[in-house]
C-alpha cells in the first residue's frame, strides 16, 4: 500500500492528455453550443453571439421557434422511427447469428470469413453511394417481383400493401442495417467469446437449453460489452445523417429528414441560423442523455454496490458524530 | 440406457437442423452483402462514363485507358504524367486524408490506452469520478457540438488547418471505455510491480508491457478509428474550404480511381489488423 502511494500521481499524469483535449475540443464546443442556443446568431460567418434577453427577446425564443416548426417535428418522428426500425432487426440478427456461430456444440466453421464479409460495407463506406445504389436496385427488383407474383396470384395481398417496401424510408432502414450490421456482429462476438468456457459447460451439464443459456448466461455475463454495443447503436442511430442525406438534403415531403440533418441544414446548408441549430443540438443532447441514463441504469448500475456505499457513508457519519 | 440414446439422436437431429439454418443464413447474408460491392467493382471496371448528349440522350464513353496503352512499358512515364495531371484533385485528397487519418488513428488508440491504464492501474482520488465521467461523455457524440466547434475554429483562426481534425481525436471516450473493459480483464498488478522492482519507469511499463497486452483491443479500435476518420465528411466539409486542404470524401470524382483511392486504404488497414481483432475480452494476459 505504502509502495503504491508513490505512484498515484501517475494516474493524474496519464490522464492529462485526454482531459486537455476533451476540455478544448469537446467540452468547450458543447458549452458554447449550449450558450448559443440562448443567443441571436445568424448569417454566414457571424461569430458575434448576442444574448437574447439583452436584445429584448424572450430567453427561449430559439427553442419555441424550433418546437413549433413542422420540419423539426417530422425530423424527430423520422429519427425515432429510423432508429427503432433499423436497430431491432439488426440486433436480433446479430445476436442470434453470433450466439449460434460461437456455440461450442455446433462448431460452425468460417467465422472469420463471415466477420470480414459483414464488416466489408463499413470498409467501402467511402463509396456507399454506388454500393448503396446496387443494393437498392437489388431490393427494388426483389420487391417488384414479389409484388408482381402477388398481383398475378392474389394471396389477398395487393401491390399497394407493399408500397412501404418501395419508399425512401424503407431504403434508408435497409441501407442502415446493411452498413451497421457488421459492427454490432463483431462486438457481440467479442463479448460472447470473452465469457469463460467453464460457465457454458456448467450450464450444459445443468441441462439448460440454448434459449435459456443465451438469456440467463450469455447476456448477463457480457453486460459491459452489451452496454458498449447499446451506446454505439444509440450514438450511430440517433445521430444518423449520412445515409438519409444520400436521398437529398432537402426533401419536400421531409421523408428522410433526421434531427442531425435538420441541425446541419439550419447551420450550414443555406439558412446559417446557428442559434436555431444550437437549440436543435441541445434538444438532441437532452434526448441522448435521457436515453443514456435509462440504459446505464438498466445495464451498469449496481444496486448492491450502491447500497454498500450508502451503508459505508452512514457508518462514517456515525463515527464522526461519535467522535 | 435406450431412452438416453433416443433423446440423444433427437437432439442431434435438432442440432443438424439448426446448423443448416445457421449456415444458410450466414452464407446468404455474406452473398447479399458482398453482391452490391462486387457489382460496383464490375460495373466500374467495364462501363465507361456516361455523359449527357444532345436532345436528352446519353452517350456512353469508353473508359479512359491510362496504363494499358499500345506500349505500356515504354510509355509508362508519359502515362503516369497524364494520369497524375488528370487526377490532381484525387492526389491532393489522398495526401490530406492520409495526413489526417494516420495520426488520428494513432492518437485515438495510444491516448485511449493511456487513459484506460490510468484508470485501471492507479489508485488516485478522482479515479471513480473520472471513470463515471467517461461513461457519461461517451454517450454524447461530437457531432452534437458541431456549431460550437465551428464557431471556435473560426474565432481562433484555424480554418483550413488539418490539425483541427487531428487533435480532437486525442479524447475518444468510447475507445477509452473499450480499452478499459479489456484492460480490466487482463491487467494484473503483479506484472507491473515486478517491472517496478526491476527499475522500469512508469512510461516504459506502459509502452513495453501494457501496450502489447492490449494488442487485440488496439487492433479492433484502430480499424474502427481509421474507417471513421477516413470517411468522415461532415466536420471536414465545414472547416476545410481551400481546395488544397480538402480530404478525399470532400472531393469525389467521376472515375473509378476515386473509388479505389477511397476504399483501398481501409481494406489494407483491415487486412493488417484483422488477425488480432478482439476475440474474447478475457483472453490474453494472466490466466486465472
Amino acid at each position: 500500500m505504502q509502495l503504491n502511494k508513490k505512484y498515484t500521481k501517475w494516474g493524474y499524469i496519464f490522464s492529462i492528455p485526454f482531459i486537455i483535449a476533451f476540455l478544448i475540443f469537446h467540452f468547450w464546443p458543447l458549452a458554447s453550443t449550449f450558450y448559443y442556443s440562448f443567443c441571436y446568431l445568424k448569417h454566414a460567418g457571424n461569430t458575434n453571439p448576442e444574448f437574447l434577453p439583452l436584445i429584448g427577446k424572450p430567453l427561449f425564443k430559439n427553442f419555441t421557434e424550433i418546437l413549433s416548426s413542422v420540419s423539426f417535428k417530422d425530423a424527430f418522428k423520422n429519427t425515432v422511427f429510423f432508429f427503432i426500425a433499423s436497430f431491432i432487426p439488426e440486433w436480433i440478427l446479430a445476436f442470434w447469428l453470433a450466439a449460434t456461430i460461437t456455440d461450442r456444440r455446433l462448431r460452425i466453421k468460417g467465422r472469420a470469413i463471415y466477420k470480414t464479409a459483414f464488416f466489408f460495407p463499413k470498409l467501402v463506406e467511402g463509396t456507399t453511394v454506388s454500393v448503396g445504389g446496387h443494393l437498392l436496385s437489388g431490393i427494388a427488383t426483389f420487391v417488384g417481383m414479389t409484388a408482381a407474383a402477388f398481383a398475378m396470384d392474389g394471396f389477398g395481398i395487393m401491390p399497394e400493401d407493399l408500397e412501404f417496401f418501395m419508399s425512401v424510408k424503407f431504403f434508408i432502414i435497409a441501407l442502415t442495417v446493411f452498413m451497421h450490421f457488421g459492427i454490432t456482429f463483431i462486438y457481440v462476438i467479442a463479448g460472447i467469446t470473452g465469457i469463460p468456457v467453464e460457465v457454458f459447460e456448467a450450464a450444459e451439464i445443468d441441462g439448460a437449453n440454448r434459449v435459456q443459456t443465451f438469456f440467463r448466461i450469455t447476456l448477463p455475463c457480457m453486460k459491459p460489452m452489451l452496454f458498449f454495443i447499446t451506446v454505439v447503436t444509440i450514438v450511430d442511430g440517433l445521430g444518423m445523417n449520412e445515409i438519409p442525406s444520400y436521398f437529398g438534403a432537402f426533401d419536400t415531403f421531409r421523408r428522410n429528414l433526421t434531427l442531425m440533418m435538420y441541425m446541419q441544414n439550419q447551420a450550414f446548408l443555406g439558412s446559417y441560423a446557428y442559434d436555431r441549430a444550437s437549440a436543435a443540438s441541445v434538444l438532441l443532447l437532452l434526448m441522448f442523455v435521457a436515453i443514456a441514463a435509462v440504459v446505464y441504469y438498466i445495464l451498469l448500475y449496481d444496486k448492491d454496490e450502491a447500497k454498500l456505499r450508502k451503508a459505508k457513508r452512514a457508518e462514517r457519519k456515525a463515527m464522526k458524530k461519535g467522535a | 440406457m435406450s431412452e438416453n440414446t433416443i433423446t440423444n439422436t433427437e437432439l442431434k437431429k435438432k442440432e443438424v437442423k439448426l446448423k443448416i439454418i445457421v449456415y444458410l443464413v450466414s452464407v446468404l447474408l455474406t452473398l447479399m452483402i458482398l453482391w452490391p460491392i462486387i457489382m460496383m467493382l464490375y460495373e466500374e471496371l467495364t462501363v465507361g462514363t456516361v455523359v449527357a448528349g444532345p436532345y436528352g440522350t446519353f452517350i456512353e464513353q469508353e473508359p479512359t485507358r491510362y496504363f494499358l496503352t499500345q506500349h505500356p512499358f515504354r510509355d509508362l512515364a508519359k502515362n503516369w504524367a497524364r494520369f497524375t495531371s488528370d487526377h490532381e484533385g484525387m492526389f491532393i485528397g489522398l495526401k490530406n486524408s492520409l495526413i489526417v487519418t494516420i495520426p488520428s488513428t494513432f492518437f485515438t488508440v495510444y491516448f485511449s490506452a493511456l487513459t484506460a491504464y490510468a484508470i485501471t492501474a492507479y489508485e488516485w482520488k478522482l479515479k471513480v469520478v473520472f471513470d463515471k465521467f467517461i461513461i457519461v461523455v461517451m454517450m454524447i457524440p461530437n457531432t452534437v457540438a458541431t456549431v460550437g466547434f465551428y464557431q471556435m475554429v473560426y474565432k481562433i483562426g484555424m480554418v483550413n488547418k488539418l490539425s483541427m481534425l487531428i487533435l480532437p481525436t486525442i479524447a475518444a471516450p468510447m475507445t477509452v471505455f473499450f480499452m478499459r473493459m479489456y484492460l480490466q480483464a487482463t491487467f494484473s498488478k503483479e506484472i507491473v510491480e515486478s517491472a517496478r522492482l526491476d527499475g522500469a519507469r512508469e512510461f516504459r511499463i506502459f509502452n513495453q508491457i501494457i501496450l502489447p497486452m492490449l494488442k487485440p483491443a488496439i487492433a479492433t479500435q484502430a480499424i474502427f478509428a481509421f474507417v471513421t476518420n477516413w470517411t468522415n465528411s461532415f466536420v471536414p466539409s465545414i472547416i476545410l474550404i481551400d481546395m488544397k486542404v480538402k480530404t478525399l470524401p470532400l472531393i469525389g470524382g467521376g472515375t473509378i480511381w476515386y473509388s479505389y483511392a477511397s476504399f483501398v486504404p481501409p481494406i489494407i488497414v483491415y487486412a493488417f489488423f484483422s488477425k488480432h481483432i478482439v476475440e474474447g475480452i478475457a483472453l490474453g494476459g494472466v490466466k486465472t
